[in-house]
């Protein structure tokens, strides 16, 4: 855990990452910190990167289910830079807009990255809820069922993302719980 | 369709089973509707990133270029870069395209842009500074990383009551007391008008103060606890106020007319706040379909709080989801079961269930009777001289309305929720049910409380009434008697909210860390936080604020400050000695409810006001309204000094001869909305069984052309 050369942000690209995220200043700050603490010793903040099992291990992410899937979809060739943390904290951040967030939970959601959200990811994505691999059948079964029968309007067992933005902007705990409000170590 | 047919010839595998699903994957892939889709998405590929097939391209490069040629196009505009889905280096250069544009734009667009762009961002920065004077918004979070978003929603409801309660305070302050302390500490040169009134008989004024004599410390102590002695003439009950009007140098400043309306602005501006607050939670309640109890949707793609940072926690959620899901699916098993009964069972579940809420409404009937039974004796012992009681006695008796209303709520959620087994509903709606009516059980008392004291004070059996209207033997000034109920029933809740905690919460955490090898002490465990019952015990607390700030001014910022206090004892409570609840209570709901138990207790809190008010006769002995029959008084003298245009308006809006037709009219526009909101339920289940068709075909023509690139492919060339 060494420290990245001490390079404090300057004022105009504060001011430009706060005009491209919807991040505030000192979230940015917060991340910019953190950012510092873990890259390897002596790099530019603007050229390190971290590794997705870095970014795993933050406490934000420690103990989420979805946390390979997040990272997954944030980094680019498996690693973090610092704007990928950006984009990533801009995406989870409370001034969001929803059809950013929805967009984000779709790809996260699509397990097998075939476009669309299928059978096969949404059993995946009820054993993450559940943390156990060991879900009874018929329960399984009968959970995809309710799921089909709310939200898959065409009747083809697959969630396209028209139907998945459209489930999501019915849904009340979407918006809250589709957040992450600090960065910090 | 050509495209695909002609990418088709670029394979040259042999096609496997699961080619089969790749081949009609890439097919759903192509068609227009997803393109469309993902063009919408904005999705600029490029600079050698790959983020699996979702964008892959199914044809050469051109057509990406294509595709930023089209989107530059698209974003002229204000649109906010912000909301793109994509890196922070392609939104770069989307703000570089951007800014080159608007030079080609003239120069009303460009000054339009500015001028939104910079408004945009003063509102955001106004946000941000608010958020940082957002009180106790570290609390808040740490308690959602460590609790989940359910018991934060409390927290929050909590806060929002501590700053309507300021809200009112200041309210009053502005209107009521600043103008008296102004006059009182000769801040300006103005001075109290007394009007004496030559209609009211003298006997009606008597109003004298209890003789001192040597006074015992613990008087001091019971007038502290019951606003009864040195308590009574302070700014702190109604009786103060004594006052018609405060004369400045301008103007006079009608002081009657200002208590009674700021008492009307506090009631219209708590109603309009938490309409305004459970709106956002109502709007999503009715967007969702008939089965509102199985958004399962909700569930499982927004189960999980993101939020949550701390590992223990992460285990319950992981737990109460499970637990969450099995109920409803449960719930729904219940469902069916009850929509399947024979008619006699339905008759026997109802005969039963008539008879069981005969017992409920008897339970109620008789916990209401032995609070008026204590009401009535408290307030005849309290008149007896005090010296003579011993000091325990006497706290007890001016306490016992409250402490038989503390027991009836604490007995009462036991019975119900024992009786409620019975009536064989389905569990959810059996939770819904108990909570509904411990929360009208809780609010109800202090509705009977205060009308048990408004009939004793208009109660007289001889001459006494006749003069005045009301005792004004015994209650010559009954506004500060009712203040004093309220004032100690306020005292006495924080008491027996800081005793719990102290008593019950802070020693069972000892024993079961310390004495967790004894049976009892493992099975009893840990306290739990319990939500419902503490949503009603602040809502109990803020009905009696609302009812009491009338007879008792300053009882909103004691109100204030007893939820601060309440505030930090729960948190302390909730981070020493709870558990996290297995039991989900989810935030979105939450809200719903909270706003709902407390428009309830706003309800019941206008009831004794608006008797009050209009019914019984003002005090003549004390308090602004001496020189009228009742408070509300006030309002049509003052209408009377209006222009006569102005007053024949005022009459026809409140004649009958405007309030039925207006009553008529907005029953129509209200049956007119009803009938368009089934209308359109109807439409929206037949275009979902048309989507459902039109699906159907699609399939079916992806599978022909599959069946037929492999007849093609098996044909021999």
């Amino acid at each position: 855990m060494g420290q990245c050369l001490r390079h404090p942000m300057s004022w105009e690209e504060l001011e430009e990452y706060q005009a491209l995220t919807f991040l505030t200043r000192n979230e940015i700050l917060c991340i910019h910190e953190t950012f510092c603490k873990l890259c390897p010793r002596g790099k530019y903040y603007k050229e390190a990167t971290l590794t997705m099992d870095q970014i795993s291990s933050l406490p934000a992410l420690r103990v989420n289910p979805f946390r390979d899937r997040i990272c997954r979809v944030f980094s680019h060739d498996e690693v973090f830079s610092f704007e990928d943390i950006l984009g990533m904290a801009s995406v989870f951040s409370a001034q969001a807009c929803p059809s950013l967030k929805i967009e984000y939970a779709f790809r996260i959601y699509d397990i097998n990255e075939n476009g669309f959200i299928d059978e096969d990811d949404l059993q995946n994505i009820i054993k993450r809820l559940l943390n156990t691999t060991d879900v009874g059948d018929e329960l399984l079964k009968n959970l995809i069922q309710h799921v089909w029968y709310d939200a898959d309007l065409d009747n083809d067992h697959m969630l396209s993302f028209a139907e998945f933005e459209h489930a999501m902007s019915k849904s009340p705990d979407f918006m809250n719980s589709f957040r992450i409000p600090s960065w910090g170590l | 369709m050509d495209e695909s047919i002609s990418t088709y010839y670029t394979h040259l595998t042999v096609p496997r089973e699961d080619e089969h699903r790749h081949l009609n994957m890439t097919f759903l892939q192509e068609l227009p509707s997803y393109r469309s889709i993902v063009r919408r998405r904005a999705s600029i590929l490029g600079r050698d990133k790959t983020r699996g097939s979702l964008l892959k391209p199914a044809s050469s490069d051109h057509k990406a270029h294509l595709e930023i040629g089209k989107l530059e196009k698209e974003h002229v505009g204000s649109q906010s870069i912000r909301k793109y889905a994509l890196d922070i280096s392609e939104k770069r250069r989307l703000r570089e395209i951007q800014e080159a544009q608007i030079k080609y734009l003239s120069d009303w667009d460009q000054w339009k842009q500015y001028s939104t762009k910079s408004w945009k961002k003063f509102i955001e920065e106004t946000k941000e500074l608010a958020s940082h004077l957002e009180l106790w918004r570290n609390d808040l979070r740490s308690i959602e990383g460590k609790f989940g978003t359910g018991i934060q929603a409390y927290f929050a409801f909590l806060r929002f009551l501590v700053i309507l309660n300021l809200v009112i305070f200041i309210i009053i302050f502005l209107f009521i007391l600043l103008p008296i302390i102004l006059t009182k500490y000769k801040i300006t040169d103005s001075t109290f008008l007394i009007i004496p009134s030559s209609e009211i008989d003298l006997r009606c004024k008597v109003y004298t103060m209890n003789s001192t004599g040597l006074i015992y410390f613990y008087t001091y102590m019971i007038d502290l606890l019951s606003g009864t002695g040195f308590l009574e003439w302070t700014s702190l009950f109604y009786g103060h106020y004594t006052v018609d009007g405060i004369k400045f140098k301008t103007f006079t400043y009608d002081l009657p007319l200002a208590y009674l309306l700021s008492t009307i602005a506090y009631m219209s501006l708590s109603l309009l706040w938490i309409v305004k607050r459970s709106v956002e939670g109502f709007k999503q309640n009715l967007v969702r379909s008939e089965e509102q109890y199985q958004s399962y949707c909700n569930k499982i793609f927004a189960g999980w709080d993101f939020c949550i940072t701390d590992q223990t926690t992460a285990r319950l959620k992981h737990s109460s989801i499970l637990y969450e899901l099995k109920t409803d699916l449960e719930e729904e098993r219940i469902r069916q079961k009850i929509a399947e009964r024979t008619p006699e069972e339905t008759l026997r579940i109802y005969s039963l269930r008539l008879l069981l809420n005969t017992v409920v409404v008897a339970f109620l009937a008789s916990c209401f009777y032995s609070i008026y039974v204590a009401t009535v004796f408290s307030q005849e012992h309290m008149k007896k001289e005090i010296n003579k009681m011993v000091f325990g006695e006497n706290l007890l008796i001016l306490y016992l309305p409250s402490i038989v209303i503390t027991m009836a709520n604490f007995i009462t959620p036991l019975i119900f929720s024992r009786i409620i087994h019975y009536e064989d509903y389905s569990p959810a709606f059996e939770i819904r049910l108990t909570l509904l009516r411990c929360v009208f059980m809780r609010l109800a008392t202090i509705c009977v409380l205060v009308l048990t004291l408004g009939s004793k004070i208009t109660y007289c059996d001889n001459e006494d009434c006749r003069v005045c209207g009301y005792n004004h033997k015994l209650y010559p000034c009954w506004e500060n008697q009712v203040g004093q109920e309220m004032y100690k029933l306020m005292i006495f809740d924080l008491i027996i909210n800081l005793a719990v905690t102290i008593f019950i919460e802070f020693p069972r955490k000892l024993l079961v860390t310390h004495c967790s090898n004894w049976k009892l002490i493992r099975c009893w465990g840990q306290q739990e936080f319990a939500i419902p019952d503490n949503v009603l015990g602040i809502v109990y607390g803020q009905t009696i604020c609302w009812i009491g700030s009338f007879f008792s001014p300053l009882l909103p910022a004691i109100a204030t400050v007893k939820f601060i206090i309440i505030f930090y004892v729960k948190e302390i409570s909730l981070m020493y000695t709870c558990r996290p609840s297995t039991r989900p209570f989810r935030a979105s709901n939450s809200n719903f409810f909270f706003l709902l138990v407390l428009l309830i207790g706003l309800s019941l809190a206008f009831i004794p006001l608006g008797i009050s008010m209009t019914h019984i006769p003002s005090s003549k002995a004390c308090g602004p309204f001496t020189n009228f029959n009742t408070s509300w008084d006030a309002i049509p003298k003052t209408v009377s000094t209006f222009p006569v245009a102005l007053q024949t308006l005022v009459h026809a809006v409140t004649s009958e001869a405007f309030a039925v037709p207006f009553f008529i009219v907005i029953c129509l526009i209200m049956f007119y909305f009803i009938a368009l909101a089934g209308a359109h339920k109807r439409v929206v289940v037949q275009l979902r069984q048309q989507l459902a068709v039109e699906s159907r075909d699609k399939h079916y023509l992806v599978r022909r052309l599959t069946e037929l690139q492999e007849e093609t492919r098996n044909r021999p060339s």
